[in-house]
């Protein structure tokens, strides 16, 4: 890459004038030049009149006046704590500390000229009651001030909005703490009552009421007391009933009168069963009592 | 004491006959009593403030809050661009002017400002950047209007001769005289020029508390400067500053720089592929013959 280009230098300075070529081939001989550096560069030159600008500076400076006149000072900015110091290449970028450099230089002014203009007895404060008219209106040091509480209200908003979710966040893990505990304490209350039943504690606390187990003579007289019916009874009181009236329990309600499942016309009438299923080979012959209950039943 | 005395006078220059008849007044004055009329008033300068056709409503605002806050400043009708500057020098004298601000609005984006001392020079041409005018809000002080202000500079203005030059101008173009008959008689805000990244940074401050505790009054602006002229509104080149890149410039590399953006892309990558070798590192195939596979490696496998 770097001989092409040199090449390509080469041929600009061809065309251009002979004698500087002699001159760049004499440089890279002696090894002074290398190839690939020789770049043509437009360099502008820029006025910096220094003798003129100081005889203009002497020719129109006020300087002879007195310093009441002029109130200019030079001042560095003045020095403060706790804040670190950045670099001035820096400050260009730093929108804060640059701004805070501007305001220490006129805080330091500030405390020079004052102190300056007290000596001189010039008055720098305004008493209360000397109105004049400022160089902002009212209306809009009003707008100013609207827009300064505004500006404070909204941040002190946040901040409580802010608040309140964190108390918000924390108080959910409190409530979940709450509801944890209590079912814990449900599922030990019942592991105590299983407990109790079963006899392997004497002694249970329920609703703060303690309960202690009865002797044990009691509840065995209180078992031979109770009557249970054996299997067969059971299932006999249950298919014939056991208890109640049984007097009128046979009479037609009005229910069973319109239940009308059992009709046939066709056996109504005398014409043969009431299915014609068994129309052909059936006729006339009764089945047996066994079997016609079970048809019954089947119908139902 | 005595030595005190001397510096102070060194200062203040010598005390003569004329300092004794200067109406001192008291540091609290009461409204009641009529303040006593100074009849001196040495130092008579007076600012031109005004500005070309096509300036935008920032510069405007700019240029009004400027015109109340300095008492000794004359407004002027809107310049037609087509006119030559040296007429400017004939405009203030017309009005009585020994001082000229002149805004130039440039393509309705580009402000310059010409600060020059009338009619002999020298002026300067700045470039204006970063206007911010009074009437923002977040500007929260205020002051009488008409006050004389305290002109605070950077130790920087001391360094070279064009930034002092720079210094004197600001001094008498920013500085109201003292007893001048539109200002009044307290000192409630200052004017800060700072130097930062070879521009100078205007800054207005209230006052609140004599233990320096201040409120930014506004406006705010930056001045780059880009030639100081020996004449007023011309005249020969005393400055030029090298750092200086002209919006116009500044735009067009923008805008190339984006035109670029694929070009550049396909470059590197030619570049990439031309720089990559074909070989990481050249090994010597031979050399694997004394690799020798222990027990372990066996098992491994």
């Amino acid at each position: 890459m770097k001989a092409t280009r040199f090449v390509h230098e080469r041929v600009n300075m061809d065309n251009d004038s002979n004698s500087e070529d002699e001159e760049l081939q004499e440089a890279l001989a002696a090894g002074i030049v290398k190839p690939g550096l020789i770049v043509e560069e437009q360099r502008k030159t820029f006025l910096n009149n220094k003798e003129g600008l100081k005889d203009k500076f002497k020719e129109f400076s006020l300087d002879s006046l007195k310093w009441i006149e002029r109130l200019e000072l030079t001042n560095d900015p003045a020095p403060t704590l706790g804040i670190n110091e950045t670099d001035g290449d820096k400050l260009q970028n730093d929108d804060f500390n640059r701004e805070l450099t501007f305001y220490k230089q006129a805080q330091a002014t500030v405390l020079e000229g004052l102190a300056r203009l007290a000596k001189l007895s010039v008055p720098t404060k305004r008493p209360e009651d000397y109105f004049a008219e400022m160089a902002k209106s009212d209306d809009h040091m009003k707008k100013v001030r609207a827009k300064l509480l505004e500006k404070k209200t909204s941040l002190e908003k946040s901040e409580k909005a802010k608040k309140l979710r964190e108390m918000k966040k924390y108080g959910k893990k409190a409530q979940q703490e709450v509801l944890q505990k209590r079912q814990k304490e449900k599922k030990e209350m019942l592991e105590s009552v299983k407990k109790f039943r079963k006899g392997q504690i004497d002694k249970i606390n329920l609703f703060d009421e303690p309960i202690e187990r009865q002797p044990k003579q009691q509840q065995q007289l209180k078992g031979k007391q109770q009557f249970t019916p054996n299997k067969r009874r059971e299932f006999k009181n249950k298919k014939f009933g056991f208890g109640g009236q049984k007097k009128r329990s046979k009479y037609n309600t009005a229910d069973s009168a319109a239940d009308l499942r059992d009709f046939s016309a066709r056996k109504a009438h005398g014409k043969g069963p009431a299915n014609k299923k068994f129309q052909g080979k059936s006729q006339g012959k009764r089945p047996g009592k066994s079997k016609r209950k079970v048809m019954k039943n089947k119908r139902k | 004491m005595a030595k005190r005395k001397l510096i102070a006078d060194a200062v203040n220059g010598p005390k003569g006959k004329k300092v004794k008849k200067d109406i001192i007044l008291q540091p609290v004055v009461s409204s009641d009593d009529p303040i006593p009329r100074q009849i001196k008033w040495t130092n008579k300068q007076r600012t031109l403030i005004f500005s070309s056709r096509g300036i935008s409503y920032r510069t405007r605002h700019l240029m009004i809050d400027l015109r109340t806050l300095m008492p000794h400043s004359k407004p002027e009708p809107k310049m037609d661009r087509k006119d030559k500057l040296f007429i400017i020098n004939e405009i203030c004298e017309m009005k009585n002017c020994n001082k000229c601000l002149y805004f130039e609005g440039k393509k309705k984006q580009d402000v310059y400002l010409w600060a020059s001392n009338v009619p002999k020079g020298p002026s300067v041409k700045f470039l204006v950047e970063n206007i911010h005018t009074m009437s923002e809000l977040k500007l929260t002080g205020n002051c009488l209007k008409g006050s004389r202000p305290l002109l605070s500079f950077d130790k920087a203005f001391s360094s070279e001769p064009h930034w002092q030059l720079l210094k004197e101008l600001f001094v008498q173009i920013f500085g109201t005289p003292n007893h001048h008959p539109k200002s009044q008689p307290f000192t409630d805000h200052v004017f800060t020029f700072s130097i930062q990244d070879n521009r100078i940074w205007f800054r207005n401050y209230q006052i609140l508390a004599e233990d320096g505790s201040l409120a930014e009054i506004g406006p705010r602006f930056v001045l780059n400067p880009i030639r100081i002229f020996a004449g007023s509104f011309g005249g020969a080149t005393l400055y030029q500053n090298p750092n200086y890149i002209s919006p116009n410039d500044f735009r067009r590399a923008l805008r190339r720089q984006k035109a670029d953006k694929y070009s550049h892309r396909v470059d590197t990558k030619i570049s990439q592929q031309l720089r990559k070798p074909e070989f990481s590192y050249q090994m010597d195939p031979t050399d694997e013959v004394f690799n020798t596979i222990s027990e372990n490696d066996v098992k491994r496998k």
